[in-house]
């Protein structure tokens, strides 16, 4: 197979230098893959014949890749490309409008290139639009990577729960807020002390109220609703408070009742983002930088899956996706 | 539905097994009996029956058939599943709105503040509130809270 990468970030480049890792176990499901292009933002190289992965992961930007850089390319050519069958789409998460990547997406699937990303913008925007589109070009969608990292969530259920109902969602969606959270709980320390921490550690950006306000939370909440509860749900259906407003003292009084603060993110009744209190005992209770997800099916009842959430352990679920298409093509050939 | 029948029966033999007949015609299924031998009063023992019924109508034409009996009755109500409930508000707030909040058969069974005159006011409350109308419950709190400008902490 013949796979393009879109963007050479942090996740872009960790999904290359994992293929380079794991190269042994890719041949064995396919003797030609190949990663004949990239492309960042300013613009991309192509080799029909597949690209040098150690190279590339060799230099600090794509326009040095010792040959054939097309500055001023877009994806956009990558894409129409001839013989192109996969694209790990990682550009930056926009979910005003879901682009750059929401154009790449519906292009790709239009041509019948399977569609592997970690980017949320696209699904919060357009999640029914792409499902069908990737149904209509014969092509898959996975998104593993867009909620909780490398939790495998949308696996589990798509494999191991296949006759089963999901009845609710709840989620610690978001590390940066869990980890506030939890120095608060347990250093006693103020919203505003764990922030500048937080932020101190890279943990979260300069401005963070992306994490803090329940931005990031509420997309995943959109795309569990949608892809695994057959939801119609867009970002504005979901009501959400953030943890602003979540002080030391009443950390201290919920954890003198035997309850932790959590963000928590529910589709039930209610879709909702919101601060929660939630049993030090109970499986979702998870602290650091952790992500938890808590299913009810009907016929499982409950289940907890319990990860981190971002950072290099999301290039474990856009690997998967990718050898999950390479099995069914390996499959499909017989 | 379960009641919390309580009737008072003449203390003399086969006074029990007469008052049950009633209650198993009328489809009910005795849950428990406490029969209070040792308080009689005036030569009546009250004996306290947890019964199911299919209806509040079988309850009452059970009643009325104890009464043409002529067997007194002391209580026959629907005993009420309650769930013990945690609440945190940040911010102003009047806890005896939380009590009136508009919902039947609310408790509030304990409460602790800190800040109590600052805006980052922080009150826990614990309620006892019957299980069928804990989401009606938070609701109405959710709806309270907008409405003083705090922000509830429910459980998940």
């Amino acid at each position: 197979m013949n796979i393009i990468v879109i963007g050479f970030g942090f996740i872009g480049r960790g999904v290359i230098e994992a293929f380079l890792r794991k190269a042994e176990r890719i041949r064995r499901l396919d003797e030609d893959f190949r990663v004949v292009g990239v492309s960042d933002s300013r613009g991309y190289v192509y080799d029909s014949e597949g690209l040098d992965l150690k190279r590339l992961i060799g230099v600090d930007e794509l326009s040095q890749y010792p040959s054939g850089y097309c500055r001023g390319g877009s994806a956009e050519d990558l894409i129409e490309m001839e013989g192109v069958d996969l694209m790990v789409e990682a550009t930056p998460t926009n979910v005003v409008d879901g682009e750059p990547g929401l154009t790449f997406m519906r292009r790709a699937l239009r041509r019948g290139i399977h569609v592997v990303t970690s980017n949320k913008g696209p699904l919060v925007v357009a999640f029914h639009e792409l499902k069908s589109l990737a149904e209509e070009g014969g092509c898959q969608l996975l998104f593993e990577g867009t909620v909780a990292g490398a939790i495998p969530i949308f696996s589990l259920v798509r494999e191991s729960l296949q006759g089963d109902e999901i009845l609710r969602i709840s989620g610690i969606l978001n590390g940066t807020t869990n980890y506030i959270l939890s120095r608060m709980h347990f250093e006693g320390t103020s919203f505003e002390i764990a922030l500048k921490e937080a932020q101190e550690r890279g943990i979260t950006e300069r401005d963070p109220s992306y994490d803090v306000d329940g931005i990031d939370a509420a997309c995943k909440v959109v795309i569990l609703a949608n892809a695994l509860m057959n939801r119609d749900v867009r970002f504005e259906d979901v009501e959400r408070t953030g943890i602003r407003r979540v002080t030391q003292e009443a950390v201290s009084l919920a954890k003198r009742s035997n309850f932790a603060i959590k963000l928590v993110g529910t589709i039930d009744r209610r879709i909702e983002v919101a601060p929660k209190l939630v049993p030090i005992n109970h499986p979702l209770c998870v602290h650091g930088t952790l992500n938890a997800v808590h299913i009810e099916a009907d016929l499982a009842g409950e289940i907890t899956l319990v990860g981190y959430g971002a950072g290099r352990e999301t290039v474990s679920a856009v690997l998967n996706d990718v050898l999950t298409v390479l099995k069914s093509e390996a499959k499909k050939k017989g | 539905m379960k009641f919390d029948l309580t009737i008072a029966l003449a203390d003399r033999p086969g006074q029990l097994i007469r008052a049950l007949e009633p209650i198993a015609k009328n489809g009910g299924n005795i849950v428990s009996i406490i029969h209070e031998r040792e308080e009689p009063s005036a030569g009546l023992v009250p004996v306290s029956l947890v019964v199911d019924f299919p209806s509040a109508l079988n309850l009452r034409r059970t009643v009325d058939e104890l009464r043409r009996m002529g067997i007194g009755i002391i209580r026959a109500e629907e005993i009420i599943d309650t769930s013990r409930l945690t609440v945190i508000l940040i911010g102003k707030m009047d806890l005896k709105r939380l009590a009136n909040a508009g919902v039947e058969n609310i408790r509030i069974v304990g409460f602790e503040v800190s800040n109590p005159a600052s805006d980052d006011a922080c009150l826990r409350v614990e309620l006892e509130v019957p299980t069928a109308s804990v989401e009606e419950a938070l609701d109405a709190f959710k709806r309270i809270a907008e409405e003083e400008g705090a922000l509830l902490l429910s459980p998940i």
